[in-house]
């Protein structure tokens, strides 16, 4: 009998704790969420390699791709690049039209009607911000070699710097229009896009109301680096804010950080994984995105990507182009391949102070014997089958002016490699010739390698200068040649003086030629179109009847997208994929 | 004792502050941290250049920048001005935000398969050692070496294409061909009758009894649509909940003991009636109430055992627990199974996934949720258990081959204990000494992440915070992943002096 109530006992006690479990767990139950699927509209992921940094790309420290793509989709714009560069204006946010030439005015109008994602109206404020991060007006500093700031005050410290100087800009009546005066022309002044970050949030996160952050601009005087005034409180604290208050590792709590005045809106961020987009409501006109919500995935490894697009995971991918990857996706079934180039540009650079090639028989010689085309068949062609050699120091293909430049520009000289002419011209000597390049980046090597085979046998004697730290070497000149790359922002002329005016921080060649030198200072002033191409088909010609040396390749890019996903179309500027992403539905 | 530890401790933070300067100054020289600006085009290129020295203090040689970073790590400790510093990345990210997100990733992705590599590994080790010398004991050999010896990025890209993207294909059609049913169940069979082992007229008939057994059971589960449905149902709980009772009354107590009998069969006919009666309560759970449920269940268990008592009432206990948890397990399990028709709706009918750590944007309750937590580690897990239980089996075989030679063994075999309290309370508990030390070293090196294994998955966990930093020559984020690496790894190697002394009382901490 004993036994019976040991057996009933531990059942009762079982009960007792299951129920008293039970009453617990009532208190800690969910209702089941509802579906999503009547949201609106689809979802679409694509793949990216990094992850977001900063929701401000125009800082030194946030200027990366991935940021940019996020500003590009989430910020006003007042133009976008098409798929040959050139610049299609954006009447969905305003209009800007050039009043006159000299000097050079420009006037900026929003459209009636302009909002921010969170509803407040877009002014003349916007603008006014946008210009004073732009233009570098106020700053007063001079900064040591270490960029320390000796005296005056730095203000905006921007990621595409200083390049264009206008007075205090004239703001109209009902605070929609903003006109700049230029103090000299300014040759890409189509390309200044005077709004990107809501003057509101800027003001309210200062602890000001936007009317004070626009008086304090209005108010402060320009910058005057010999006599600089005290610091305008004001001012300094906007420009911490806009130089670092972006910087993020995940979504911000301050929701403000989001405002949006682009086609999209960040909704979500999933650190290390993925962010999410969706359309912002105040947004009308063109660029108004078809689809409910752009999820970007950040996976870093190409082939990851590509099994993600063959599962579904993701609908477009842009990874690192390689012929291995280009193989992966061939072999899957329902993927849209699309190759092209990409604005980089990988090129051979003579040094005009080198003992070597200060001579410029020895230089044509050297160039002759470049096998370019078998360059870019052993490392474009296994990418993009339609590559072609590059045959332009300044156009890219597809750009207006490259067809007509290259007729001229006496690029066809080096179309073949001549070794006959080479050893003729050099007439027996031998030169040693120290090419810098990056050792780490294969295709270099593969390039270094191509060329001294090839200019051996015209008797040059090529020393491999290849380094790791072939960047910090590029400005020190101890070197005859150097191969390594540019990345063309694609639209712009900002880097005629870079490349070719004597005396340029980024002339590592020192290419001195006179003439050169002085048509691409010109160039920045000059405002007449046919004008400009004129200067640029003569700078490219200059570079190559003084052989400067030779643009070998554009890299590669690589699109692919599934079967559902319509409108991707190949872009080989900065901003990738997401270029037209107005355009795309599923 | 105290003075032992306190010894250990002080050396521990002088290597750690060695190993950070080396670590440091190395790392600062692997690269160029500005080589990509240098290479740049851009008109501002000075002024980026002198921006990131400016924020990296790229003017002051290496030495004197791991002092400033000391200076931070400090602050952490001791919070005198202004807290926790790490530095930034040249992103201008904080790294002590980096730093808790790459580790809660990599935790995510190691933890599960850590455990399961101990586990399986320790206990195939331990069925090979009482087996050695057998076929079944060479067939695990051949395969934890082969395994072993696998590169990890290769058997990764092999699971994703086969696995994932094959069983995602598969399902679009989910119907096992006669020829595929076949080939499965020789397979099973073959690998059924090597566990079983005996003569040859044994191993034949275990081998078609297997076979046929595997093939009709997934032409069941062909011709009911179980691969897009899948669900226990009620009898296949039932048997399960009993066959787990069944298992641990005999591993725990031996199949003489009527007491176990008992605890473990009121457990399981309580798990069979909270099948029935939770239902309603699972549906509109959360992680909370699963917790708890899991808890409860536990101590159901244990109380169960201790009212059944007897003069083993620890024994009884354990094995109440050990049912109530598993026979549980079972019926949450069952529950996750009839989520998987709304998983497979979300996810576009290709459930398994092969990059990141979750749908991202998914919106369900914890069901779909944790169905989306499984079909996006389940690879990774795979991929790192293949590669790590290998040298677990190993060690763990060996173990158990030299305890069985003891003396103390052979002694407790010739009293007459059976052979399962032999090995279960005798033998195996001493084994577990050496692999103590093994496994505690080896958390060090699990959270320096599995850097492979992370990139082809696409999780961004310490591995890739690491070699994203080497890259750019960025040496703040490295030194956050060195600082939790090292002291993490020095800190088990501590814990496993401590446990190792606990376990063996022949070593004494002096």
């Amino acid at each position: 009998m004993k036994i019976t109530r040991k057996r009933v006992r531990p059942v009762l006690g079982a009960v007792a704790v299951a129920a008293a479990a039970g009453m617990v767990l009532a208190g800690c139950t969910t209702s089941t969420p509802s579906s999503e699927a009547s949201s609106s509209g689809k979802t679409i992921t694509m793949a990216q390699v990094n992850e977001v940094t900063s929701f401000n790309y125009n800082t030194p420290q946030g200027n990366l791709d991935i940021n940019g793509m996020i500003n590009y989709m989430t910020q006003p714009q007042f133009f976008t690049l098409n798929q040959k560069y050139d610049i299609e204006r954006n009447t969905d946010l305003g209009t800007y039209k050039k009043l006159s030439n000299d000097p050079l005015k420009v006037e900026y109008t929003l459209n009636k009607g302009d909002k921010w994602s969170d509803g407040t109206a877009m002014t003349a404020d916007d603008l006014l911000l946008g210009w004073a991060i732009g233009s570098c007006y106020y700053d007063s500093s001079k900064t040591n070699d270490n960029g320390d700031v000796v005296s005056g005050t730095q203000y905006f410290s921007t990621a595409g710097g200083c390049v264009y100087q206008t007075d205090l800009p004239k703001v109209s009546n009902d605070n929609r229009t903003i006109t700049f005066t230029y103090k000299q022309p300014y040759v890409d002044w189509e390309l200044v896009n005077p709004i990107q970050l809501p003057a509101h949030v800027v003001a309210s996160e200062i602890g000001v109301s936007t009317k004070d952050l626009t008086k304090a601009f209005m108010n402060t005087p320009a910058g005057d680096a010999d006599n600089p005034a005290p610091a305008n409180k004001t001012l300094e604290k906007a420009a911490k804010f806009v130089n670092t208050g972006y910087d993020t590792t995940s979504l911000p709590k301050d929701k403000k950080l989001l405002v949006s005045g682009g086609p999209l809106v960040v909704s979500a961020w999933t650190p290390k994984q993925s962010m999410t987009l969706v359309p912002n409501k105040y947004y009308t006109g063109k660029h108004k995105v078809n689809f409910g919500k752009l999820v970007i995935r950040f996976i870093a490894d190409a082939n990851a990507q590509v099994t993600a697009l063959q599962n579904g995971e993701v609908d477009a991918i842009q990874p690192q182009a390689s012929a291995d990857t280009l193989k992966a996706l061939k072999a899957a079934s329902g993927v849209k391949i699309q190759t092209g180039d990409q604005v980089a540009y990988d090129h051979l650079d003579l040094n005009f102070k080198s003992s070597v090639f200060s001579d410029a028989t020895e230089r044509q010689a050297f160039l002759l014997t470049i096998p370019r085309d078998e360059i870019l068949k052993s490392i474009v062609t296994p990418i993009n089958p339609k590559a072609k050699v590059l045959d332009s120091q300044i156009f890219l293909p597809g750009q207006e002016g490259y067809d007509q430049s290259v007729k001229q520009n006496g690029s066809s000289e080096f179309d073949k490699v001549d070794i006959a002419k080479a050893k003729s011209l050099l007439a027996g000597k031998t030169p040693t010739v120290k090419i810098l390049y990056n050792s780490q980046n294969p295709n270099r090597v593969d390039a270094f390698q191509a060329i001294q085979a090839s200019a051996a046998k015209a008797g040059f004697k090529v020393v491999d200068g290849g380094s790791p730290q072939w960047a910090s070497l590029l400005a020190g000149g101890d070197y005859d040649a150097s191969i390594f790359g540019w990345v063309s922002p694609g639209a712009g002329n900002a880097m005629l003086p870079q490349l070719f005016q004597i005396g340029n921080g980024s002339n590592y060649n020192n290419f001195n030629v006179k003439e050169a030198s002085d048509l691409a200072v010109k160039s920045q002033t000059t405002l007449d179109a046919s004008k400009l191409l004129d200067i640029k088909m003569q700078i490219d010609k200059l570079a190559f009847t003084n052989f400067y040396g030779l643009p070998l390749f554009q890299s590669p890019g690589l699109f692919a997208t599934n079967s559902k996903l319509k409108g991707v179309e190949y872009f080989g500027g900065q901003t990738g994929l997401v270029w037209n992403v107005w355009d795309w539905s599923k | 004792m105290v003075s032992y530890i306190a010894r250990r401790i002080g050396v521990s933070v002088l290597i750690l502050i060695a190993a950070s300067f080396i670590m440091y100054v190395l790392a600062a020289h692997s690269g160029d941290p500005l080589q990509d600006l240098e290479g740049s085009s851009s008109p501002n290129k000075q002024a980026l250049i002198q921006a990131r020295v400016q924020s990296q203090h790229l003017d002051l040689p290496s030495p004197v920048r791991w002092l400033l970073w000391l200076g931070g790590v400090a602050r952490c400790i001791v919070p005198i001005g202004g807290g926790c510093d790490l530095g930034t990345t040249f992103q201008n990210q904080q790294v002590t935000q980096l730093l808790p997100e790459a580790t809660a990733a990599t935790l995510q992705l190691v933890t599960v398969a850590f455990v399961l590599a101990v586990i399986l590994g320790v206990a195939l080790g331990m069925i090979t050692a009482l087996r050695a010398y057998s076929g079944f004991d060479y067939s695990i050999t051949l395969v934890s070496f082969f395994l072993f010896s696998l590169p990890s990025f290769l058997i990764a890209v092999l699971l994703k294409s086969f696995i994932a993207l094959g069983y995602n294909n598969f399902l679009a059609d989910p119907t096992l061909s006669p020829l595929a049913l076949a080939v499965w169940g020789v397979v099973v069979g073959l690998i059924v009758q090597l566990i079983v082992g005996g003569t040859f007229r044994k191993r034949a008939l275990t081998f078609v009894i297997a076979g046929v057994v595997t093939a009709a059971i997934l032409w069941y589960m062909s011709i009911t649509k179980w691969f897009t449905q899948p669900s226990l149902g009620p009898v296949v709980v039932i048997v399960f909940c009993a066959a787990i009772g069944f298992a641990f009354v005999a591993l725990l107590a031996g199949v003489h003991n009527r007491k176990a009998w008992l605890t473990a069969g009121i457990n399981v006919a309580i798990a069979i009636v909270c099948y029935f009666a939770l239902q309603g309560l699972l549906n509109v759970s959360s992680i909370g109430t699963l917790i708890i449920l899991a808890i409860a269940s536990v101590v159901v268990g244990l109380v169960v055992g201790f009212f059944v008592g007897g003069y083993d009432r620890g024994l009884m206990m354990r094995i109440g627990a050990f049912t109530a948890f598993f026979t549980s397990g079972v019926i949450v399990l069952d529950r996750f199974m009839r989520s998987w028709p709304a998983y497979m709706d979300i996810t576009n009918d290709r459930p398994l996934a092969t990059v990141g750590g979750a749908t991202p944007g998914l919106n369900g309750d914890v069901w779909i949720t944790g169905l989306d937590t499984f079909t996006h580690f389940l690879l990774p897990t795979i991929s790192l258990l293949a590669i790590s239980f290998a040298s677990y089996t190993r060690y763990s075989r060996s173990g158990m081959l030299e305890v069985l030679g003891q003396d103390y063994v052979r002694t407790a075999r010739a009293k007459g204990l059976p052979e399962r309290t032999v090995i279960v309370r005798h033998a195996f508990r001493n084994m577990l000494i050496p692999i103590t030390t093994l496994v505690a070293t080896d958390v060090g090196a699990l959270l320096g992440g599995a850097v492979i294994t992370e990139t082809v998955f696409g999780i961004s966990g310490m591995g890739r915070m690491f070699v994203a930093g080497l890259y750019s020559t960025d040496v703040n984020p490295i030194m956050g992943y060195f600082l939790v690496v090292a002291i993490t790894a020095i800190a088990f190697n501590f814990l496993a002096d401590l446990t190792y002394s606990a376990l063996d009382p022949r070593v004494r901490v002096r």
